[in-house]
């Protein structure tokens, strides 16, 4: 398939056409574009974590019982605090450890529990990370750190509604949890896509750390396809090109922004649907 | 539940799976040519890879290469993400405290200097100069205990960034093993040369494994035993580095 193409483009835009075809189209190349993979679904089940964790955290913050109120409020918080680079680097790894730990408790006999110099104590508490693990862990780690941006959001959202449609609600005899979810949380949408459509922006940007998790995402192939190469065995000759790959994921990120955008548009105004907002009828 | 369903599904999708397929893993860079590198179509390749492979055949032992970035590498094996390092790793006193050495596969050679090819400078006594290495390589514990007090020294995670920051000018001087920086200044036109003496530090460069991996470094290293018998070894450097030093049977 790729070959038929290449020579047509020879035939048709001359060999030079078709060796930046050929270039394009190498396997490093088509590594890269399948990386995208990574960076899509670490956005998508972050984002969807985010909002999860920031709807449980914007209803820990008001909830009647003050522990629940207090971890909601350590959460927003603390996480919004800590840079998300460190919260990448150390969450998966604490989050190893302690699978380990557990693990080794359970598996290792006591024997080796007491001499062990090495970490796992023995192998079979030993937990292999490979990419899929990774990636699962990043899309927690972008859940809790956004959702602790979305419960904010989210928080505000609910204060937002307003007071008369809970009144409302009570005055026809809808328990709490049912004006909660069915009025509070059914019509807060509309207050906080503007403010989630922000995380979300900040998750997306946030997906060019995965190269830090060991993930060959679109930020470490393009590290490797622009490093200078001067040896023919290892691919063509060209000096650094780094800079040139760079670009092109700004604009792929651009081209992300803007299609989010669309997207928070539609979701805006169906969020809104049936709602009495700002005069409108 | 929910991650648990979230984990089936993305692991569904990226199909890794592979995880414990291997007998034994081997932990290798993929970023310095020609001892390990990407090729154009994306796989792993050069002298480690072709010689892990056939050692891995006469072992009798099935294995697969995993990617690791350099400045982790022991802390990955010892972690157990892999069972073995080839990464043209040199033998130190220092890293034969935490990881066990295989015999050599690569013998010692020297490590050089590359500059600017108009370089002007008293390698007997260098100052005011700024000299790079890839970090925690013998190169940059080198220039760090040796050079660090009359220069500036910058230390690179990767290889590839140590030579563009080279061939930008950022740096005046780049030391690193002969064996990867002479294709570099070969292939750079000009733009830079090997310049002042020969530094030998180091040993050859060997298998690192587990201190407590002794069963397989045994059969590893009977198998490179039998390799560098028969010259497959030296062949593979032939083919690798066009250049010695040879093991020379």
């Amino acid at each position: 398939m790729l070959e038929t193409l290449s020579l047509w483009f020879a035939s048709n835009f001359g060999e030079q056409t078709a060796g930046w075809f050929d270039y394009f189209t190498n396997g490093k190349h088509l590594a890269w574009y399948a990386s995208v993979r990574f960076t899509l679904l670490a956005a998508f089940f972050g984002a969807l974590l985010a909002v999860l964790f920031g709807v449980l955290g914007a209803a820990a913050r008001r909830s009647g019982f003050a522990p629940l109120r207090w971890i909601g409020l350590g959460y927003t918080t603390m996480v919004r605090g800590i840079p998300d680079v460190l919260f990448f680097l150390f969450f998966p790894l604490a989050f190893e450890q302690l699978v380990e730990f557990i693990m080794s408790r359970r598996l290792c006999s006591a024997e080796e529990l007491a001499t062990a110099v090495a970490w796992p104590p023995c192998q079979a508490a030993q937990w292999y990370l490979t990419t899929s693990e990774y990636l699962v862990m990043a899309c927690v780690s972008l859940g809790i750190v956004y959702g602790a941006f979305a419960a904010n959001v989210v928080h505000g959202a609910m204060n937002s509604v307003p007071k008369g449609q809970l009144e409302a609600a009570r005055a026809y005899g809808f328990n709490s949890r049912q004006i909660f979810w069915n009025f509070q949380v059914r019509q807060m949408w509309v207050y906080a896509l503007p403010g989630l459509s922000n995380v979300w922006m900040l998750l997306l940007k946030a997906t060019s750390f995965l190269s830090l998790l060991q993930i060959a995402d679109i930020v470490q192939w393009a590290d490797r396809l622009g490093a200078p190469n001067y040896l023919a065995r290892v691919g063509m000759v060209h000096p650094d090109w780094r800079w040139k790959y760079y670009f092109v994921l700004f604009l792929f990120y651009i081209l992300l922004t803007v299609i989010s955008e669309r997207v928070f548009d539609w979701l805006q105004r169906r969020a809104g649907r049936g709602l009495a907002l700002h005069g409108e009828q | 539940m929910k991650k648990l369903l979230l984990g089936l599904a993305l692991s569904a999708v990226v199909g890794s799976g592979s995880a414990l397929a291997a007998d034994v893993r081997i932990g290798t860079e993929g970023a310095y040519a020609p001892w390990n590198y990407m090729d154009d179509s994306g796989k792993l390749a050069g002298y480690e890879i072709e010689l892990g492979n056939e050692l891995c055949k006469r072992a009798g032992v099935s294995c697969e290469f995993v990617v690791n970035e350099w400045d982790s590498i022991i802390p990955n094996l010892l972690a157990g993400n892999y069972d073995v390092i080839m990464a043209g790793m040199s033998v130190t006193d220092e890293r034969r405290e935490t990881i066990n050495f295989s015999a050599e596969y690569y013998p010692p050679d020297p490590s050089k200097y590359a500059g600017a090819s108009n370089l002007d400078a008293d390698f007997e006594n260098l100052k005011g100069l700024k000299i790079g290495a890839q970090g925690a390589t013998i190169q940059a514990d080198y220039i760090e205990s040796t050079l660090a007090a009359d220069n500036t020294i910058l230390t690179y995670e990767t290889p590839d960034q140590s030579i563009a920051d080279l061939v930008a000018g950022n740096i005046d001087l780049l030391l690193a093993d002969n064996s990867f920086l002479a294709p570099v200044v070969e292939g750079s036109s000009g733009a830079i040369a090997f310049v002042g003496p020969d530094v030998s530090i180091g040993g050859g460069v060997a298998m690192g494994m587990r201190k407590s991996d002794t069963e397989l470094a045994e059969k590893m290293n009977a198998a490179l035993e039998s390799m560098k018998a028969d010259g497959t070894v030296d062949k593979l450097i032939m083919e690798f580095f066009e250049a010695g030093p040879f093991f020379g049977n």
